[in-house]
């Protein structure tokens, strides 16, 4: 196995991709702490969740 | 809906010795993307599966995407003779690794992680190098937005290191 110390050899598909990273929300969340990552992914699932219902609900309206 | 700190508390507070890998992994180092459930390398240690088995029991751990009523017995037997298992629990979504693609089982990853302190429990967490190396080795074309995401937070973190005073 490589060094993991080593920095990684560059992809260039990875490197496109990485184009479309949005750092301040790496460095906002760099900032906090570890608990704080997992509560914050905690409340982005919840939100997803209520969004896919109500999608749901707003198809089954229409039908 | 996976309860993470709940699984993660559970994981910890039962002394079962597993190094947390992927998306949840990923998001304990600082990324931003979405994950649905809690990935971890287990140690395959017959006292290991006893404790792992003790402690999930409780949460009705089934396979995942099975149809009900299968005979799915939840024992250490169950462990011993399979490897990797993608379980729904009360508590959400938890996958069982024997090994990982590119990094191998618990007793190889162990350098390769670190110990963190999660809601106030000890667990070991995959390094970012050594998730990146595993993204890439896996190579899946729908890691590929990930993988991009787990290199550039790594280049902010040495950018943050080298900036430190």
């Amino acid at each position: 196995m490589p060094d993991p110390d080593l920095p990684p050899p560059s992809d260039p598909v990875v490197e496109l991709y990485k184009q479309g990273v949005d750092r301040t929300l790496l460095r906002q969340n760099l900032r906090r702490s570890v608990d704080e990552r997992i509560l914050n992914l905690m409340d982005l699932q919840k939100l997803a969740e209520e969004l896919r219902r109500a999608g749901q609900r707003s198809r089954e309206r229409r039908q | 809906m996976t309860d993470f700190k709940q699984l993660l508390h559970l994981l910890s507070a039962s002394k079962i010795d597993f190094i947390l890998v992927g998306g949840m992994a990923a998001t304990v180092h600082g990324a931003t993307r979405l994950t649905q459930d809690v990935d971890i390398v287990y140690s395959r240690a017959g006292t290991n599966l006893e404790r792992l088995v003790a402690a999930l029991a409780p949460y009705q751990p089934y396979l995942r995407g099975a149809p009900p009523g299968l005979p799915f017995r939840w024992d250490a037997e169950t462990l011993e003779r399979g490897l990797n298992f993608t379980l729904t629990t009360t508590l959400g979504d938890l996958d069982l690794l024997g090994e990982i693609t590119g990094g191998g089982g618990y007793d190889d990853l162990v350098s390769r992680s670190s110990l963190i302190e999660v809601f106030g429990e000890a667990c070991r967490c995959l390094d970012l190098p050594a998730l990146i190396q595993g993204k890439r080795a896996a190579g899946r074309p729908r890691d590929l937005e990930a993988l991009a995401e787990l290199e550039a937070l790594l280049e902010e973190r040495r950018r943050l290191d080298s900036t430190d005073p």
